[in-house]
């Protein structure tokens, strides 16, 4: 059986976007969040650095979220990405 | 005290406000941390509401540079070499003579945010890093004050009003079943130094932080007036330039996490565990800043460089980062370490210090 993975939409802020060629948005197979982000981590190491502290922990400075729901919240790296839905890398914002 | 409430017409028509409101408002006293791009409007418009009582407070001078976003301020003050708490004072008192201004030149930290905040009915953050939030945080977690998170860099800014949990569930806005997750539910690290952009090394747009502290405002005035209902609940995420808006659901935070601060009322930043220390350094014009980083953590040299290379000259190896830098006319060389430490020569006040790293590195 063969599988055809969904794409989701990654917003990238624009802190992180030097590390994605200035992209805003990427377009990343994945059927859940784990999955979308290591794919990220595969294609933009320098991204994947700042996302993760070890492999298979996020950095806790960083919030991920599907839908503008934190996925901490939800099953955290195991949550299911699906047809529709957008994922979001939010830092926390410190200036003022 | 009789005060004529007539300047206060148009908010008063405001259903939400009324001359109740209002009086409210007059009886309130507010803590605004850091008078900066967003402290300034914050201050501003709530000396304007008619906010009673302002204690403001922020150890820096104003710059040349600081004029294009921080509306409190003109050229005279740069050149008088005004402190800003000061100069916002002085403003105030032809703004609105209504209002006591308490002028503090201080940096905010954990020995003496309990002091400031105690009495205030709102706490409003001003500030430029995240170290300073996390004491403020906790402040307002520990004695059950609201507290308005606010940060804006570049042209993307952000927002979140804290009806923070209390020992004994009996603020008001708990009573009104209103209570929101504090600033550590949702962010439970502050980046390291030299993640993120600062203001000084990605540029800031003027109307990014007036947009962020207006909407500051309104959430402090709904808190002061009793419109515990109406504040918001989400952490508003905005990037003006790219018009995306985002309302994140931060809600269940506090059910399903386990916060140090607001959970187990364990106040880290207020006792000091991550407190950073500055040491003038004897003899040599210079202090030393001690970071603390999270166990393992390391500076970032290649980016922090990137950043600093429109600002002067800067060297790298492993070891350290060296950069020289002119800020405000005064030149800085500024020495960081792999575990976080600083060294900054070119002066000897450990505020001037702090401004300069959290200006050019940032946290």
């Amino acid at each position: 059986m063969t599988t055809t993975s969904t794409i989701i939409p990654v917003a990238i802020p624009t802190a992180l976007r030097a590390q994605v060629d200035g992209q805003s948005q990427l377009e990343i197979p994945g059927d859940s969040v784990k999955a979308v982000l290591e794919s990220i981590n595969t294609q933009y190491p320098d991204l994947g650095k700042r996302l993760f502290k070890t492999e298979g922990e996020l950095n806790r400075f960083i919030n991920i979220y599907v839908n503008d729901e934190d996925i901490r919240f939800l099953d955290n790296l195991d949550t299911a990405a699906k047809a529709g839905d957008e994922l979001a890398i939010v830092p926390a914002i410190a200036g003022g | 005290m009789t005060q004529n409430l007539e300047r206060y017409h148009r908010q008063m028509l405001l259903s939400g406000i009324g001359e109740e409101g209002q009086k409210k408002l007059l009886a309130s006293k507010v803590l605004v941390l850091g008078c900066g791009a967003l402290g300034t409007v914050i201050a501003n418009m709530l000396a304007r509401a008619g906010v009673g009582h302002l204690v403001i407070v922020d150890r820096d001078f104003i710059e040349i540079t600081n004029l294009q976003r921080q509306v409190l301020f003109d050229e005279s003050d740069v050149e008088n070499a005004i402190p800003k708490a000061e100069a916002a004072k002085m403003k105030i008192a032809k703004i609105n003579s209504q209002v006591t201004v308490d002028a503090i030149v201080d940096d905010v930290n954990h020995t003496n945010i309990e002091k400031l905040a105690q009495g205030c009915d709102v706490i409003v953050d001003g500030v430029d890093n995240f170290e300073t939030r996390f004491v403020a945080n906790d402040a307002a977690v520990k004695l059950g004050i609201p507290y308005i998170y606010g940060g804006a860099v570049g042209t993307v800014g952000m927002t979140y009003a804290i009806l923070p949990h209390t020992h004994n569930g009996e603020s008001p806005w708990e009573q009104a079943g209103v209570a929101t997750p504090c600033l550590r539910c949702i962010f439970e690290q502050a980046p390291p130094p030299g993640m993120n952009p600062t203001c000084d090394t990605a540029g800031v747009l003027g109307p990014a932080v007036s947009i962020i502290s207006n909407f500051q405002v309104t959430e402090t005035i709904k808190v002061l007036t009793g419109n515990f209902a109406a504040v918001r609940d989400k952490l508003l995420s905005i990037d003006i330039w790219e018009n995306d808006v985002r309302q994140l659901k931060v809600a269940r935070a506090y059910d399903v996490g386990e916060c140090q601060c607001c959970k187990k009322r364990n106040f880290e930043f207020i006792d000091g565990k991550f407190a950073s220390s500055t040491t003038t350094l004897c003899g040599r014009n210079a202090v030393q800043m001690t970071q603390k980083l999270s166990d393992g953590e390391k500076l970032n040299f290649d980016t922090i460089a990137k950043r600093l290379e429109s600002h002067g000259t800067v060297k790298a190896n492993k070891f350290m980062l060296q950069a020289h830098i002119t800020d405000n006319g005064e030149a800085y060389e500024l020495t960081l370490f792999t575990d976080g430490r600083a060294i900054v020569k070119g002066t000897k006040q450990p505020t001037v210090a702090k401004s300069i790293y959290a200006k050019y590195v940032g946290a």
